[in-house]
């Protein structure tokens, strides 16, 4: 009996009921780590939801891209005209960078540094996200079977993407770096300073500088320090100049590099796990495992 | 009610979580997608009884926690809490559309309120996040929208034999 006398109906006694359950495995869930029943729950409900999510995914993405193109047609002219511009440009620099390229690769092969681009990767298609606007999540479509685990980086041609958090044998969760719970020790890449990319839930990311003695310019690049991902991946850009102050943080905003809108394929670095980096260089300490994908080739 | 029945309005919420995670991971105008999912709840708990709407919910809700990135359980009990209010309202005497349209966006921001203060609780950070209120309004903007073409597929495939609230 409630307090004012009325019985409790079937409805509300249910209600009640469901919700502390929801309660409980929320709680449960939190609290559990490595291979817990809720993991194991998620991984059979993601293999199950997979064949059915690609098949989705592979009628609606043509015609979603179809549909893009129309509407972008007007746009395409002008734009056409600025690429010209651009390639031109870009072309011009080329030449100029191309003698330092070479000086780029005669130090890093004496000091025995490998870029981003030489790990081993694993190329995947992004066939699903999150189910809601909260969720900053995408899923893909390779797994343990191809030498995917929890932790590995996962970057596309323009940067950083996210940090895989949940395997199955054919399928993986990508939390992307937009995610608050992600957290990405970078590098300013003019000035060398390092601080920490956090995600702020929406499409930018927070930069916080703790000993920064340098102003960060908007346009700066940020990439990885190595410390939880591999060395030298871009993360953004600064969104925002800030003077450092002594004794202060420096805070700002950083638009990600990696244009999450637009995500198909992405690379899951498989070569390189954070206990391969020197924890005050972010250096590789040892060669990345060399096995054979068919995506990449011999590695 | 008919389990026949209850296994389609459970097969047309599932069908909405998985319409969510698919194509609206793509087609997401001004970088927000419908609630698709809680959407599918309102419209099968007008026509359900109350206890299969509450099974069903929670059942939706799992799975969309299961699909997705936060801690099992804040789905399912969202989806529930959404599911009560409406069958709490859903025999007032108020119909009309507009009625109905302004009970879908009211009822989308609960739902979206309502996960947003238990992820925080969970530890997802999700109210204190830049543009907040946005992920409370255009998704419950865009179920308005939705919602005519939903209630009529739900109602096609339940088919219900008495009237409920605007319908």
């Amino acid at each position: 009996m409630f307090p004012s006398g009325r019985r409790l109906d079937r409805a509300t006694a249910l209600f009640i009921s469901l919700l502390a359950v929801g309660f409980l495995v929320a709680t449960f869930d939190v609290r559990a780590s490595g291979d817990s029943a809720t993991t194991v729950l998620r991984g059979g409900a993601q293999t199950l939801a997979e064949p059915i999510q690609s098949g989705i995914d592979f009628v609606v993405r043509p015609v979603v891209g179809f549909v893009d193109g129309i509407s972008n047609v007007a746009g395409l002219r002008d734009q056409n005209e600025r690429l010209e511009a651009e390639v031109q440009r870009l072309e011009a620099r080329l030449r100029e960078t191309s003698a330092l390229e070479r000086r780029v690769a005669e130090l890093e092969a004496i000091n025995d540094l490998s870029p981003p681009e030489g790990l081993a990767t694993v190329t995947a298609r992004i066939y699903s996200s999150g189910p809601s606007t909260f969720d900053q999540v995408r899923f893909i479509n390779k797994g343990s079977s191809d030498g995917v685990i929890v932790g590995q980086a996962v970057i596309d041609e323009s940067g950083l993407v996210g940090r895989v958090d949940l395997v199955t044998g054919s399928s993986a969760r990508v939390r992307l770096v937009t995610d608050p719970l992600v957290a990405i020790g970078v590098r300013v890449q003019d000035t060398n300073q390092t601080g920490a990319a956090t995600g702020r839930g929406d499409d930018m990311l927070q930069l916080d500088m703790f000993d920064a003695t340098e102003p960060v310019t908007k346009g700066a690049v940020l990439v990885t320090d190595g410390s939880r991902f591999p060395p030298g991946v871009v993360v953004g850009f600064v969104r925002e100049t800030k003077e450092a102050n002594v004794g202060f943080t420096l805070r700002t905003t950083v638009d990600p590099a990696a244009a999450f809108s637009e995500l198909d394929f992405v690379k899951v670095v498989v070569g390189w796990s954070p206990l391969d980096a020197d924890p005050e260089t972010g250096d590789p300490l040892i060669d990345p495992p060399s096995f054979t994908d068919p995506d990449t080739g011999p590695r | 009610m008919t389990s026949g029945k209850i296994v389609i309005a459970l097969g047309l919420v599932v069908a909405a979580v998985l319409l969510e995670t698919t194509v609206f991971e793509q087609i997401q105008p001004f970088g927000y997608a419908p609630a698709l999912g809680m959407l599918a709840v309102i419209a099968v708990a007008r026509y359900l009884d109350p206890e299969p709407v509450l099974f069903v919910a929670f059942s939706g809700g799992f799975l969309e926690d299961l699909l997705g990135g936060s801690p099992l359980g804040l789905w399912a009990s969202t989806f529930t809490i959404v599911a009560y209010i409406t069958l709490k309202i859903r025999d007032r005497e108020i119909a009309g559309p507009l009625v109905v349209l302004a009970g879908v966006f009211g009822l989308t921001v609960i739902g979206q309120f309502t996960y947003a203060v238990l992820g925080t609780l969970f530890g997802q950070g999700i109210i204190d996040r830049p543009g907040f209120i946005w992920h409370l309004l255009v998704p419950a903007l865009y179920n308005v929208i939705l919602a005519y073409p939903v209630f009529w597929l739900t109602r096609a495939a339940i088919r219900p034999q008495e009237r409920t609230w605007a319908t």
